[in-house]
């Protein structure tokens, strides 16, 4: 069960990993997650979709702390995970809206773009891409992009070694002066999430992000994933994770975010260690 | 006769401070018969105790049984009623069933029927009597009835699980977690609940021939209508799972858990035993329980264990928090040295410079003439204030039904977010069958147990009627 089928690197710190969920597959609509566990003792990581080949779920994975250096580290191709649960999280209702820009700068937001992009483009979108690396080096191989799915294609490099010159919201700025742009999906850092909010204030368009929180069941039962949404409770795995993001309360997801960094620091120290 | 009870082998507190393991220790050989002949052996047909379990579980006559030294037997009558005597010997709040009711307790301490309950439970278990009973009852059925869907893993679907499988029908058992239990495995703290005992009950389940699908979250994995195709019927065991939290300023604030969060970090993560597993928790110095529940218990007794000080403060007084928290955890989490203020309610949160509770501030309450619909004092505010350090806050107020898994399948749910069914169990919609806490609301664990025996019955009648065999 949970077999690895495919590992492949996406850049120095980004991954590819793909693994045998046919229960996962059957009904995965793009915005929903799933949440993988290494091992008994694991931890349960909710991860972004990036693609289905039959009953294949393709990830994008940065090294980052304990579990996804463990995963890269000691999972090969024929190992299994101990669990992957999903779909989770609400489908994102797409609709036609006309242009639509896709933007992302890490991990998780590159990986929602794929799934997006073709939903979109079948719903008779037009839709744009913007995917944000530091520098050209980091630039995911080619058929990791969304470009392929896409009407028009940006990469931007925030040292300008590669495409555009800036962040993925220095190009939507001129884009959103320029073009009727109906709506707006991004993922990646929550800090740029919470700038794109700022920045798409009081614009006639709709901007939705994808709100990684801490999570624990995934469910709705504990609570881990909470964030303030429009003045209220809102739980990140059960109603989003995609939400609209001028009413997302940012400065709670941030503080939230930070919650476990001094033991976080600790499990990843004691394993490269070993 | 023996007017007081025998008391149970118990974990000192000086052992438990640090440590997971069980702390009620229960009875030996010795004691559980001594105990046992405590009871005036009611006729069935009268004893109130056996009335009052919701599994009606035939006490005088197990108790007769383990008078006379034949755990065998004991055991064999507890399994014609109850399949996990192991779990509820331990978890039962006795004193609202059983032991509430006993005879015996009109002159002086009611019978141990719970620990009574759990020595045979356990002594089953230890000399594996407990699958060749079960072997025996499975083996009476002829051929398979048909095939029934469960949805979770907790007591109401294990019970549910069993007992379908005992009267002659496939099951398979979807759970949306990565371990069976439900709040047996996630709520209830091990030092109540060994994981040896939980494991042993659930593969029990399993070796009866009941499938578990895990990491199956039904409406997400897989919908209810395509479960309505497979199978002849489902049962939905769902639990009420999602927790209530207090809508006041800075409950965002770090360091603060539902209780949920908090208990599942430990006991379905293990978070104390960091970093050797993955899953991180972070305590302070202080923690503060808000809520004076079964699940507060459990909160203050953890958190004591992972070296915090916990103070469990409830907005009533303790009298009224006996009505609804099983008496056993209070005493406990009181002689482990668990701090306890009561008439306070919190209205603020305060948070400190990086984000994280630093304190917690209060009205003082003070009770009314008045009762309130469950028999506790209904409580007004005093205008006057305190605010409590802490720089970890747990909050124990309750939970409300999961609705994740119901979102899309067009069921009719009652406005406290509980699953609407009929005197037989059945939803709105036909073949679809539910209990425990998806009905009730917060309950019990034999309650669902109960329920998931009932709906047996109801879904074995409801197939064998659809198929023109009844
Ligand atoms: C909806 C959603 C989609 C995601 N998609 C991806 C993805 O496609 N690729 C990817 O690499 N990461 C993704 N993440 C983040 C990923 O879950 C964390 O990076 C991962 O848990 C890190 O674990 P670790 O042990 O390697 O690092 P740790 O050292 O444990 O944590 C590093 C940081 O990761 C985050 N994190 C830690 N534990 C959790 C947890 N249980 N749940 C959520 N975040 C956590 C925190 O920000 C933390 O500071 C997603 C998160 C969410 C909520
Ligand atoms: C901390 C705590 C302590 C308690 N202590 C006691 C006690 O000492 N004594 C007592 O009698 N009672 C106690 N209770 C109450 C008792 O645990 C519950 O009444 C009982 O567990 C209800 O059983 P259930 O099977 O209905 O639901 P649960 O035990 O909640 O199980 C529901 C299961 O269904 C799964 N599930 C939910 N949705 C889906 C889905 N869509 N698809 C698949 N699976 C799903 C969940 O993951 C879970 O495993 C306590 C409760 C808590 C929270
Ligand atoms: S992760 Fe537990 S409720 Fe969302």
């Amino acid at each position: 069960m949970f077999r690895v089928t495919m590992k492949e690197d996406l850049n120095e710190q980004d991954y590819y990993l793909e693994v045998e969920s046919p229960h996962v597959s059957r009904h995965w609509r793009p915005g929903q997650f799933v949440i993988i566990m290494t091992h008994e003792r694991g931890e349960r990581v909710p991860i972004s979709v990036a693609t289905i080949n039959g009953g294949r779920v393709g990830m994008f994975i940065k090294k980052l702390g304990k579990t996804s250096v463990e995963l890269y580290r000691d999972f090969k191709v024929g190992s299994s995970l101990y669990a992957v649960a999903g779909p989770l999280g609400r489908p994102l209702k797409l609709e036609s809206y006309g242009t639509v820009v896709l933007a992302s700068d890490a991990v998780c937001g590159h990986a929602e773009q794929l799934g997006l992009a073709q939903e979109l483009a079948k719903l008779g979108n037009k839709v744009i891409s913007i995917q944000t690396f530091k520098t050209e080096k980091e630039v995911y191989p080619e058929k990791y992009l969304a470009k392929k799915y896409v009407d028009e294609y940006f990469i931007t490099t925030l040292d300008g070694t590669a495409g555009y010159k800036g962040h993925y919201i220095d190009l939507l700025r001129e884009l959103l002066a320029r073009r009727e742009v109906k709506a707006v999906f991004a993922g990646g850092a929550l800090a740029n999430l919470k700038k794109l909010a700022e920045a798409t204030a009081g614009l006639d368009v709709r901007v939705y992000a994808l709100v990684r929180t801490i999570m624990v069941d995934g469910t709705g039962m504990c609570g881990s994933c909470r964030v303030r949404y429009n003045g209220v409770i809102a739980y990140a795995c059960r109603d989003g994770p995609w939400f609209d993001a001028r009413l997302v309360d940012w400065d709670d997801v941030l503080r939230r975010d930070a919650r476990f960094k001094k033991v976080e620091k600790i499990a990843l120290d004691k394993y490269l260690a070993r | 006769m023996v007017k007081k009870r025998f008391t149970p082998k118990v974990l000192p507190v000086s052992e438990r401070l640090r440590s997971f393991g069980e702390v009620v220790l229960g009875y030996d050989y010795e004691t559980s018969v001594r105990e046992a002949s405590r009871c005036l052996r009611c006729p069935l047909w009268f004893a109130p105790c056996s009335k009052a379990c919701p599994l009606r579980v035939k006490v005088p006559a197990f108790l007769e049984y383990i008078v006379k030294g034949d755990l065998e037997a004991a055991a064999r009558k507890v399994y014609e009623d109850n399949l996990f005597p192991s779990i509820t010997g331990r978890v039962c709040p006795q004193e609202w069933f059983c032991e509430g009711n006993c005879v015996v307790s009109k002159i002086g301490e009611s019978v141990s029927v719970g620990l009574l309950e759990r020595y045979v439970g356990d002594y089953a278990r230890e000399n594996g009597l407990d699958e060749k009973i079960l072997a025996e009852m499975v083996s009476k059925n002829s051929g398979v009835k048909g095939r029934v869907a469960v949805v979770g893993s907790g007591p109401a679907g294990l019970s549910a699980a069993g007992w379908l499988r005992l009267r002659g029908y496939e099951v398979v058992v979807y759970e949306a977690l990565h371990r069976p239990g439900g709040v047996l495995a996630y709520g209830i703290p091990e030092f109540r609940l060994p994981r040896s005992v939980l494991d042993h009950e659930i593969k029990k389940v399993e070796n009866l021939g009941v499938e578990i699908r895990l990491n199956h979250v039904v409406g997400k994995t897989v919908l209810l209508s395509e479960l309505l195709s497979e199978y002849d019927a489902v049962f939905i065991g769902s639990g009420a799972g999602t927790p209530k939290l207090l809508n006041i300023p800075g409950v965002d604030l770090n360091n603060i858990y539902t209780a949920n969060e908090f208990l599942t970090r430990v006991n379905l993560m293990r978070a104390h035993l960091f970093p050797e597993w993955d899953t991180p928790i972070s305590v302070g110095k202080t923690t503060l329980i808000i809520g004076g529940g079964n699940t507060a218990m459990d909160a203050a007794r953890v958190a004591l264990r992972l070296g915090s000080k916990p103070v469990v403060v409830y907005r009533r007084d303790r009298e009224d928090m006996l009505k609804t928290t099983r008496r056993d955890e209070v005493l406990h989490a009181e002689e482990e040295g668990v701090e306890f203020k009561y008439y306070l309610q919190p209205i603020e949160f305060l948070g400190d410079e990086n984000g994280f509770v630093k304190a917690v501030r209060f009205e003082v309450m003070e009770p009314l003439n008045e009762l309130d619909e469950r028999g506790k004092k209904k409580i007004v505010g005093t205008g006057r204030y305190v605010e409590i350090p802490a720089d970890t806050v747990v909050i124990a107020i309750g939970l409300e039904p999961n609705r994740l898994l119901m979102e899309e399948s067009g069921l009719r749910f009652n406005e406290d977010g509980t699953i609407a069914v009929d005197d037989h169990l059945m939803m709105s919609l036909p073949g679809v069958f539910a209990g425990g806490d998806a009905i009730r609301g917060e309950s019990t664990v034999v309650e669902a147990m109960a329920d998931g025996k009932r709906a047996a019955e109801e879904i074995d009648l409801y197939v064998r009627r659809k198929k023109g065999l009844a």
